[in-house]
């Protein structure tokens, strides 16, 4: 079998120019659980589907909050995204430390693209194995970054990242045009239907299901029992909004979701 | 290639025997994949412009800039991988701060190229970094007037009236060398950097791309490096798709001669 | 000739013997350091007042060498962004390294594009940590600074800043011998915070020229020649340079009494 020679190292580029390393790195995104990210003009939102180990063990946390106007999720290795996340809070306080102003969301993302830039250019340490959605609303409005382990930072209207995220990216795609006049139910609504779209043999619950939202009112982040009115409320208008007879549980109707897919 | 599997492609800052770099060369070739970028010295000023693709619709257009701003006088767009691109700036940055702190005045565009150049330079000078993935245009206003230099993966940099990275890079170039440099004045350049864009822009036919734009010149902008305002710009885009018509036509013609020849 | 270029510029080891290295090697062993004791070239009172709509400030163009009046070009009105003006007085190579401090923090704040420029409470809240910060290496930055604008809800915002991080607010400020002379003139027009918006900018700016009238009569260290500038929400920053101050009296003071020829001892 062909060895490819050109990918033990962050340092060495291929007789194309590609940093195989980086782009292996790019991969264990993909190893984590999905994660949805939508704005509107007042709003952003995270919807994430956490993952737990075994069926005693607890559910990883997917959402971390880095300040009141701004928060995280992310995709791939855990403690690379609290090492990130450590590292942005430090930023945010230094913000309102020295100006009393909230750090600006494109400065966070450009701080953390620049991290990560670093670990590409040298030997000796790896790139992070972390894709990340930022969330953040501050005086510009709402925003919404992608952040790869590439050093990447692109803003988007609308994003998924993790296990089986192009699902999500294309329910996006076609509908991302009307959500900048969507309310924060509305908004969490498409987010919750997005992440949907990403399950194979399993359904959203009041355990597995992370909700944030960020707005002028700063951010808050739904979990557990909090998170059920958002699922109710998706199931709900589909059975209103859908032809097909619906009959039982929410439970069985997603069931049949995830077998159409 | 005869680099491939001779063992001095492996590393960077070791030479083959005929005296070569391959990882520097191999940089380079990020380049050649890359968007086209141009620069151009007018005689009242200098622009930029730059082949940005969309790689997703769900993107928000205008924003995820790839000009950027070193100091007040001085703008850069580099062309190849786009983390090292703002790995580059900030240098650029350091070194303008550091420049000002000593002589209290704004750096000259000579001496920043130069220190990029030479920064440049040491990552293709140990096996423990690897060089940059990018080729750099920096240009700016100082009292000797403006200036524009390119600078390239193995550190070499040069002055130049007129310049082009990237793939669409050869086409650019040769529309450049019509515009009978530096006899031109920055309104009409913007235009005609906007054109050479969508030119060059064949290369990556099957993908969408936005045209951004930059300049700098004492009589618009004060001596400053910005964005050039909404207005020239739209101008300039339907100054180029208008052109962009008649070539099609002509290469049609072209082409009808070709194989009546 | 000596071809050690370290010996070069020293007197020569054949006429006067070998160089004794304690002398350059010497150390000041008086003091372990030192800060700054006292300011050298100083620049006196900056005064400013809130009207409904912004601030009228002022500061004269002196940089004084003791009593000595040494720099008659000294612009000490410092626009930051397009939304404050830092009005410094004291030390002249301090206002000097916080305008360059200004300057940085403005280019460095457009790295991420120009969508969040300062505003007054966020340059105030800087230049505080600043000052506080340097007093606490008893290293001060020996100046006295108002800082005018607009703040982040678009309101006039107008603050005081001193060499130990003392920070206060107040609808008229003044620093140095103004905040003696100038302050009772000035509150005569907005004592507190809700007559401010009784104030024109006329009267506000009418109440700056007398001001600065009457601290050029009193304090010996200003000059006639002032800056003034005017923030409005609206309008934005209007400077007015090489202003001078007008109609004054040098008459005898005939009728004045309790000092003068008719002081008793």
């Amino acid at each position: 079998m062909f060895r490819n020679n050109y990918d033990s190292d962050a340092v060495t580029f291929s007789p194309t120019g590609r940093l195989f390393q980086v782009e292996y790195a790019l991969e264990a995104i993909k190893q984590g659980s999905a994660a949805v990210g939508l704005t509107s003009k007042n709003n952003a939102v995270l919807v994430a589907l956490k993952r737990n180990a075994e069926d005693l063990g607890s559910y990883h946390k997917k959402v971390i909050k880095i300040d009141d106007h701004l928060a995280i999720v992310l995709a791939g290795l855990a403690p690379d995204a609290r090492v990130l996340s450590n590292f942005l809070r430090t930023k945010a306080m230094e913000s309102k430390m020295l100006f009393n102003r909230p750090i600006s969301i494109q400065k966070a993302a450009n701080l953390l693209a620049d991290k990560a830039q670093q670990n590409t250019q040298s030997y000796g340490s790896r790139p992070y194995g972390v894709g990340l959605l930022i969330i953040g609303y501050d005086e510009s409005g709402s925003h919404l970054f992608e952040f790869q382990p590439s050093g990447n930072v692109l803003k988007y209207k609308a994003n998924a990242i993790g296990a089986r995220s192009q699902g999500a990216k294309t329910f996006l795609e076609k509908n991302f045009e009307s959500f900048d006049d969507l309310n924060d139910a509305e908004l969490i609504k498409n987010g919750v239907e997005a992440l949907r779209q990403t399950l194979k043999d399993s359904e959203l619950s009041t355990s597995n299901t992370t909700i944030a939202i960020v707005g002028k009112d700063g951010l808050k982040i739904y979990e557990d029992e909090d998170v059920e009115p958002f699922l109710e409320q998706v199931t709900v208008e589909e059975e209103g909004g859908d032809d097909d007879a619906q009959d039982g549980s929410g439970d069985e109707r997603m069931e049949e979701d995830g077998a159409a897919q | 290639m005869t680099s491939i599997g001779t063992g001095y492609d492996l590393s960077n800052s070791i030479f083959s025997p005929d005296g070569r770099n391959f990882q520097v060369e191999y940089a380079a070739k990020a380049v050649e994949n890359a968007g086209t970028s141009i620069g151009i010295k007018c005689e009242d000023g200098i622009v930029f412009a730059t082949e940005k693709l969309v790689s997703s619709k769900l993107l928000v257009s205008g924003a995820n800039k790839r000009i950027q701003t070193i100091d007040r006088h001085i703008g850069v767009v580099s062309s190849g991988l786009v983390p090292d691109g703002r790995h580059i700036v900030n240098r650029g940055r350091q070194e303008s701060k550091s420049y000002k702190g000593i002589f209290k005045q704004p750096i000259s565009i000579p001496q920043i190229a130069s220190r990029l150049g030479n920064y440049v330079q040491v990552y293709t000078t140990a096996n423990s970094v690897r060089p940059f993935g990018i080729s750099t245009i920096v240009g700016g206003h100082d009292s000797q007037g403006y200036h524009l230099y390119m600078i390239e993966p193995s550190g070499v940099y040069w002055g130049y009236q007129g310049i082009a990275v990237g793939k669409g890079r050869q086409s650019a170039k040769s529309e450049l060398e019509k515009l009978k440099l530096p006899g031109i004045k920055v309104k009409d350049a913007i235009k005609e950097a906007a054109k050479i864009i969508y030119t060059a822009h064949e290369d990556f036919k099957d993908k969408d791309f936005e045209l951004e734009m930059s300049w700098i010149s004492e009589e618009f902008t004060n001596g400053r490096h910005e964005f050039v305002p909404e207005d020239l710009l739209a101008e300039a885009k339907k100054y180029a798709e208008e052109d962009e018509d008649e070539d099609d036509e002509d290469d049609e013609d072209d082409e009808d001669e070709e194989m009546a020849e | 000739m000596e071809h050690d270029p370290f010996k070069w510029g020293r007197p020569d080891n054949a006429t006067y013997g070998d160089y004794d290295y304690r002398i350059s090697n010497a150390k000041n062993t008086e003091f372990p350091s030192m800060h700054t004791q006292q300011p050298i070239v100083t620049g006196t009172s900056v005064i400013a007042i809130k009207y409904k709509n912004g601030i009228v400030m002022a500061a004269d163009n002196l940089g004084s060498y003791g009593s000595l009046a040494r720099f008659s070009n000294i612009e000490r009105l410092i626009p930051v962004g397009k939304d404050t003006v830092v009005g410094i007085s004291g030390d002249i190579s301090d206002l000097q390294y916080i305008e360059r401090a200004l300057d940085e923090l403005e280019v460095e704040n457009d790295y991420d594009g120009a969508s969040h420029p300062f505003k007054a409470n966020h340059i105030h809240e800087y230049l505080n940590k600043l000052l506080y910060q340097r007093r606490s290496k008893l290293n001060p930055l020996w100046n006295a600074v108002v800082v005018a604008g607009i703040n982040s809800d678009n309101e006039p915002f107008l603050a005081h800043n001193d060499l130990l991080g003392v920070q206060f607010s107040s609808p008229t400020l003044a620093t140095g011998f103004g905040a003696h002379l100038a302050i009772p003139l000035l509150r005569k027009v907005a004592d507190k915070e809700e007559d401010v918006a009784h104030v024109t900018k006329e009267q506000a700016r009418e109440a700056i020229l007398q001001s600065m009238k009457v601290l050029f009569y009193r304090d010996a260290r200003s000059s006639n020649r002032f800056s003034l500038v005017t923030i409005d929400k609206d309008t934005g920053i209007s400077f007015e340079k090489d202003l001078k101050v007008e109609n004054m009296s040098w008459k005898y003071a005939e009728t004045i009494k309790g000092y003068g020829n008719l002081q008793k001892f």
